[in-house]
């Protein structure tokens, strides 16, 4: 016994030979109780970018993390409408580790999302417009300061302001002074606003 | 020196929690999600678990359920959250929290909390802890 | 209008906070002037006019060009024999052992050194089981090394290598595994014949799909060159082309903690691995 000279080993096992590698064989190949074959099936229907709404669909009741993961990353690749739209879907779900890696997702589709900001920006549920604010972060948009001064100037939310002022320490600029002095003045008795606030103030200076 | 973890995505808060212990003489590392937070574990011990919940990769309920099925000496965990539903304060518990409190927290409230678990009262200005 | 010849205190923390929640990698106080030069470099190369107009091109290029090559010049690069030697002490100690405690046939043990480079790495690893794997003599192991770039692998298939190169070599080892050729030294046939080397885009599905079953993966500081996209479908990629209970070591200033959930951190003594869990597909 010794090192030996490798051989590939491009053989594949028998269930995976199961499914064909079309289009009709990889949405099949989605629900096979294999997680092995639904991830290779996830990953291969990248090549069928109109898939995106049957990978969405399979998103929300997949249980297995390796899937899920596999199936975010194809529909990031393929970023249409249908994928973001499904990603946002996702903000919503019970599921948190699908919802923060839905986040994820989203924060590496900026262009692609950026039409629906300020949609979410103005969600009735202050969670989303946290994890909105969230994926702003990667946003190279003209808005994006805007919004987040618009944030804490009228959300009525403790954290979704708080969300705001973080980002605006690393994107802001002199504009969102007076905003972030108002901040201030609104949440006076938030020990947690005031250093936000402050390390913002501090930030938007130095820039 | 007691050293705790503060596991959060935001870089101002795990700051502005940084700023509360240390002020009390405790010493800080910081993670930005549950998996670096095992990291962490994995090089040195802690005292204290600060552990933010909604963070990416893996999740202050992650996170702490992988730390309690751990073979190692353990230590009291404040999960803190921006949410307030009752089902999250029974997750938190039931993936091994010993407290859950909301976002943002008081420093003072935070220090007499972190000081409680630790069976710790307030220092003498002499000693360290 | 002049570059400014500073960053101050307030864009570093700044920078550094941004260059953290991306890499991992946390830059200390002392290593202050090391960072401040080098950003003022690329701010020069780029022609921005203050650090402003520089983070904000770096946050939000598309192509991440600069990142990619700011990380580059931020982080050392060299590659030599037995670079990050823990880990294969790490390989020959602990992982090994596990691994083939674990098997029931005795099908050989897989090893992936990705990226070949030019063949400092799949060889090293040949070296040290060669020396330290006791178990050797039991098992045989396969050492598979892969690359994009064809003439890399070409290079690496003739194994030549500069005083350079294998400097932190002990004596006994370079004499016992190498012969001089000129100014160079080439590792002898027995080790060139040891490793098999394939050409590889780990972004590729259908070219990855050809390499599985391994038992140990090293990529080590290719992945942090990578676009977050890229990073997380390489990664799911690795996770496939593991058996269950498979590592994989990223270099020493990288971390799975940005990449991907799907592997579980395991400590040795030696050094943080990662590992594909047991019983899973």
């Amino acid at each position: 016994m010794a090192l030996t000279k490798a051989a590939l080993q491009p053989t594949t096992t028998d269930d995976e030979r199961q499914h064909s590698r079309d289009q009709a064989g990889l949405l099949l190949a989605l629900a096979d109780p294999s997680s092995l074959v639904r991830r290779w099936a996830a990953r291969d229907l990248l090549a069928y970018p109109n898939a995106s709404a049957a990978l969405v669909e399979r998103l929300l009741i997949e249980t297995e993390p390796s899937v899920i993961e596999v199936i975010l990353t194809t529909l990031t690749r393929i970023g249409d409408e249908c994928a973001v739209v499904g990603l946002i879907r996702c903000l919503r779900t019970e599921n948190a580790m699908l919802r923060n890696a839905a986040i994820e997702a989203m924060k590496l589709l900026p262009d692609e999302v950026a039409p629906l900001m300020g949609r979410l920006l103005n969600d009735a549920d202050p969670d989303v417009r946290i994890f909105a604010v969230d994926v702003l972060e990667s946003l190279r948009h003209p808005q994006v300061e805007s919004w987040l001064i618009r944030v804490i100037t009228e959300d009525a939310h403790l954290n979704v302001c708080g969300a705001a002022v973080d980002l605006l320490g690393e994107v802001g600029s002199e504009c969102a002074r007076p905003a972030l002095l108002a901040l201030k003045q609104r949440f006076i008795d938030e020990p947690y606003i005031q250093f936000a606030a402050d390390l913002a103030l501090t930030r938007i200076a130095a820039g | 020196m007691k050293r705790i973890l503060v596991i959060d995505d935001a870089a101002t808060v795990r700051l502005y929690h940084r700023g509360i212990l240390e002020s009390a003489g405790f010493t800080v590392i910081e993670a930005v999600n549950g998996l670096e937070a095992l990291e962490r574990v994995a090089n040195m011990t802690f005292d204290l678990y600060l552990v933010d919940i909604n963070m990416p990769k893996l999740d202050g309920y992650g996170f702490l359920r992988e730390l309690r099925s751990k073979d190692i000496p353990q230590a009291p965990a404040i999960m803190v959250s921006t949410e307030a539903a009752a089902n999250d304060q029974k997750l938190a518990y039931a993936s091994g929290a010993n407290l859950y409190l909301i976002k943002p927290v008081r420093p003072q409230r935070l220090l007499s909390h972190v000081l409680t678990l630790l069976g710790l009262t307030l220092p003498n200005p002499d000693h360290s802890l | 209008m002049a570059t400014p010849l500073t960053i101050n205190d307030e864009d570093f923390l700044k920078f550094r906070e941004f260059f953290y929640r991306k890499t991992g990698i946390l830059f200390e106080d002392s290593k202050r002037y090391f960072v401040d030069k080098r950003l003022l470099e690329r701010m020069a190369v780029t022609a921005s006019e203050n650090f402003r107009s520089y983070f904000t091109m770096l946050r939000f290029q598309a192509s991440g060009e600069e990142l990619q090559t700011l990380i580059n010049t931020m982080t050392v690069n060299e590659t030599y024999f037995f670079r990050e030697e823990y880990q294969f002490q790490c390989l020959v100690n602990s992982m090994l052992t596990e691994i083939i405690a674990h098997r029931t046939t005795t099908t050989p043990i897989r090893i992936w050194s990705v990226p070949s480079s030019s063949g400092e790495e799949p060889y090293g690893i040949a070296i040290y089981l060669l020396e330290y794997w006791s178990q050797l003599s039991d098992w045989d192991v396969e050492i598979i090394s892969s690359d994009i770039d064809t003439s890399i692998l070409n290079r690496a298939r003739q194994g030549h290598y500069s005083p350079r190169a294998v400097q932190y070599l002990p004596a006994t080892l370079l004499n016992k595994y190498f012969h001089r050729d000129g100014e160079y030294f080439q590792i002898n046939k027995e080790l060139r014949d040891a490793v098999e080397f394939t050409r590889v885009n780990v972004t590729d599905a259908a070219e990855m799909r050809l390499h599985r079953y391994f038992d140990v993966i090293f990529c080590r500081n290719l992945l942090i060159y990578f676009d977050d996209l890229s990073r997380k479908q390489t990664a799911e990629s690795f996770y496939d082309a593991l058996n269950p209970g498979g590592f994989i070591c990223l270099g020493h200033s990288e971390s799975m903690s940005r990449i991907s959930a799907l592997f579980r951190v395991r400590k040795f003594p030696e050094a943080i691995v990662y590992q594909k869990p047991w019983g899973v597909k």
